[in-house]
């Protein structure tokens, strides 16, 4: 079978290395306020009194890192990428669209102001989180079944 | 659809480990196909049919739920 626009299987374990870092990025940020210096810089505002606002890059490089680790941990190829992986990995997709919808269907009843903003932000992720929670728990899942009744055959 | 790839496998003696890289696929597919609990592709059938020397039709069959 063919790939499917699938990252190769190290991927799974370079997302897993670089959520790390990006994961405690974005936490220090949205709990602490922290900031790097480095990445103060002058940002268009795109309004008519001024042209340029101070601000600071480093909740943009943590949201980066966090999707790119994230795309990598849930669409690298498994060690066998075969066509029963493949219709996993579609089911559990639909799965978690259907769950994050759900979830922002409570947000949206339930949560207002400034912490629906919140809500959005976590929202960006969820999704993928998601989907990787649930991909991991069907293909253990299985496993397990491969274990108890064949035996260790591999 | 019904299957009856464990006992052609028993037959031959082949475990679904050989009979899955054979085939070019997991273990746990050749698992999943023999409990029903995953239908396999044109392909995969025809791969298998291949394998055991058999018509398609020997092994699946459909089932009144199908």
């Amino acid at each position: 079978m063919k790939a499917r626009l699938l990252f190769p299987h190290p991927y799974r374990m370079y997302g897993w290395i670089l959520l790390l870092p990006f994961l405690a990025l974005g936490i220090a940020h949205l709990y602490f306020e922290f900031n790097l210096d480095i990445l103060s810089v002058k940002l268009p505002t795109y309004t008519k009194d001024t042209f340029y606002n101070e601000g600071n890059l480093t909740d943009e490089l943590a949201a980066l890192g966090l999707i790119i680790s994230l795309l990598f941990i849930a669409f690298s190829k498994e060690k066998i990428e075969d066509e029963q992986i493949a219709k996993l990995r579609l089911d559990s997709l639909q799965w978690s669209v259907y769950f994050n919808y759900a979830v922002l269907v409570l947000a949206i009843i339930f949560i207002h102001g400034m912490a629906f903003l919140d809500a959005m932000v976590y929202n960006m992720f969820t999704l993928l989180i998601f989907f990787i929670i649930r991909f991991r728990w069907v293909v253990a899942k299985e496993n397990r079944l491969l274990i108890n009744q064949g035996g260790h055959e591999e | 659809m019904k299957n009856n790839i464990r006992v052609e496998r028993a037959l031959r003696n082949i475990t679904q480990a050989s009979l899955a890289e054979m085939i070019g696929v997991s273990r746990q597919t050749i698992n999943t196909i023999e409990s029903g609990r995953y239908v396999p592709s044109t392909v995969l059938a025809l791969k298998i049919s291949r394998i055991f020397e058999k018509p398609v039709n020997e092994l699946f069959e459909l089932e009144d739920t199908d």
